[in-house]
């Protein structure tokens, strides 16, 4: 199967390149580390009060940021798309007679590979403070957030390709990664936020991962609010992969 | 039989600007075709139309035997493709770059350990093949361009611009391997902007402006055309002077040409160093000082003066072409 070959070739490439790279890696794990660190503990009076019904916050907040995690490695994946493109290297590979799936998604499954790396550190650390895993669900949880980085990183060299530019895109990534980040509830659920917020947070894709990333942390998995996450999830993979396939194909000068 | 053909091929960006416009080119195999022009002329374009990278969108062509338009996938296959930025990988190593193009090229694993060693040797990579791409010198990076898009032994290689920000020395010794994979069989298509390149390195060549091919053929020939020595004059007190010698010297049976370029004059005379002591006795006689003269036979820039009324040189190359700027 000359897609699968061309993918797992291309795979490989991709997942050596960061560990050459390794500041990325360190930065990439960094970030979320950070935030359990500084920011768990100003959480701490919320336990057990409204939007934290567990008594431990890091049962509420973990998933929730590792929803984000996922979210954010996915729309920086245009990043290396533009260096890919003023270095010459998708040019390179289109000439090639290599399956074109395998070269849009490729890079793709390489970040999904570290962040499930990342997602095992995280959880290891969080643990021993106080962090309930819950196997099964952390395994649905894994499928679920490999889904929104496919969306989210489709979705990023999309852009990458249509403005081919490191700033018109970062404005574009920051301006989109902002709301999404405070409308999806991982720093303070939801439930505390007025009406209006919960209203306009049903049109935020990441919302749904948050509450169904919960959820799965608790250890239920046959809920609706997977089934809700997993189906809005599968239905943007459809529309962005139509949509990024078209662009790579075409916009690609 | 050509190996690469192209007719009526359109390129329109922006819904009006023609960056390249009903052209037609054949090119025989086993040759060194070169495309000159100045930046922006639609050299680029056509080149990345014809390796399947954008989309033609009037017009036919053919690369080794390959439909380009409805048969990317099998053009692909009998062409390799050396971009302006080259497309080296700078965080894998040049032999691990090679191994990469070959498995993707479809070559078995034994095939694709003999050829990336075997290249490794034509292009010289041997010092630095197993060092990463970052480190790689202008010219060493170049090398290893080459040898990726010669990997899987295509029929044609397209080279965009192969020299361009490569220092004299490195430049020459391209030109050598360039030469060399011709003299093995490969057609080779390249673009440049450098009148010398076109002139020492194509077996044909044809010189493109404004998305059209204005002449062709080898560089001998398209000399020829031109028949004859350009003169360049300039004057002291310049102005109006450039006007009264330019009447002057179109007066004379022998001249064929005369222009005013700037700050000179530009004549065309079937033998320079014949006329010139006339030359100068007539603008002696009309009290017209010479400042500097410059005799020189027919060079590419002067086909391309004569055909566009433009000169190559004063187009400068810091431009860019229309490919890329979209």
């Amino acid at each position: 199967m000359k897609p699968l070959r061309d993918t797992a070739l291309l795979f490989q490439r991709e997942f050596i390149h960061a560990l050459r790279n390794p500041t990325w890696l360190i930065v990439g794990l960094m970030t979320p580390l950070l935030y359990l660190a500084l920011y768990t503990p100003l959480l701490q009076k919320l336990a057990g009060g409204p939007g934290f019904p567990t008594t431990h916050v890091l049962d509420v907040f973990l998933p929730g940021m590792l929803a984000y995690l996922a979210f954010m490695n996915g729309v920086s994946e245009g990043y290396q798309t533009i260096f890919n493109l003023k270095d010459g290297q998708i040019e390179r590979f289109r000439v090639t007679p290599a399956n074109r799936v395998a070269l849009l998604i490729s890079p793709v499954l390489a970040d999904i590979a570290w962040m499930f790396i990342f997602i095992i550190i995280l959880v290891a650390v969080a643990v021993p403070f106080g962090f309930d895993a819950h196997i099964t669900g952390l395994l649905v949880s894994l499928i679920l957030l490999a889904l929104l980085v496919m969306v989210t990183g489709a979705f990023s060299i999309a852009i990458a390709l249509i403005n081919k530019e490191i700033g018109s895109f970062a404005a574009i990534v920051n301006g989109i990664s902002l709301p999404v980040m405070l409308l999806s509830g991982v720093l303070l659920p939801l439930s505390m936020a007025p009406v209006w917020m919960r209203v306009v947070a049903h049109f935020n894709p990441l919302y749904y991962v948050v509450e169904a990333n919960r959820v799965l942390a608790a250890g239920n998995i046959w809920n609706s609010s997977v089934g809700l996450a997993f189906l809005v999830t599968l239905g943007l993979m459809v529309v962005t992969f139509w949509w990024t396939t078209r662009v790579f194909r075409k916009a690609v000068a | 039989m050509s190996i690469v053909s192209a007719k009526m091929l359109t390129k329109v960006y922006a819904g009006k600007i023609r960056a390249v416009d009903n052209l037609d080119l054949e090119i025989e195999a086993g040759q060194i075709f070169g495309f000159l022009g100045p930046n922006g002329a639609g050299k680029t374009t056509t080149l990345r139309m014809l390796a399947t990278l954008i989309p033609i969108d009037s017009g036919e062509a053919t690369v080794a035997g390959q439909d380009v338009r409805r048969q990317p996938a099998k053009v692909r296959r009998h062409i390799g493709y050396v971009g302006q930025f080259g497309g080296a990988d700078p965080l894998a190593t040049g032999r691990e770059d090679l191994i990469l193009q070959g498995r993707l090229n479809g070559m078995s694993a034994s095939d694709v350990k003999k050829r990336t060693e075997e290249l490794i040797d034509v292009l010289d990579l041997r010092e630095f093949a197993n060092r990463k791409g970052s480190t790689y010198s202008g010219g060493q990076r170049r090398r290893l361009e080459v040898a990726l898009g010669i990997m899987h032994r295509p029929e044609v290689l397209f080279l965009d611009e192969p020299t361009t920000g490569l220092d004299p020395q490195n430049r020459a010794n391209l030109w050598v391997q360039i030469r060399k994979l011709r003299d093995a069989g490969t057609t080779i298509f390249l673009t440049t902007h450098y009148l010398e390149e076109a002139d020492a390195l194509s077996d044909e060549l044809a010189i493109i402006d404004h998305g059209k091919i204005v002449a062709q053929g080898t560089s001998r020939e398209l000399k020829q055309q031109i028949a004859g020595d350009s003169v360049l004059f300039s004057f002291k007190n310049n102005g109006e002077i450039l006007d009264k010698a330019i009447q002057l010297f179109k007066e004379q049976s022998y001249v064929r040409e005369a222009a005013i370029e700037g700050e000179h004059v530009r004549l065309y005379v079937q033998d320079g160093a014949e006329v010139l002591p006339e030359l100068l006795r007539l603008l002696d006689k009309e009290k017209i000082t010479v400042k500097t003269i410059a005799l020189s036979e027919p060079t590419l820039d002067d086909v391309f003066l004569r055909k566009t009324g433009r000169s190559l040189r004063d187009t400068g190359p810091n431009g860019k072409e229309n490919g890329e700027s979209k």
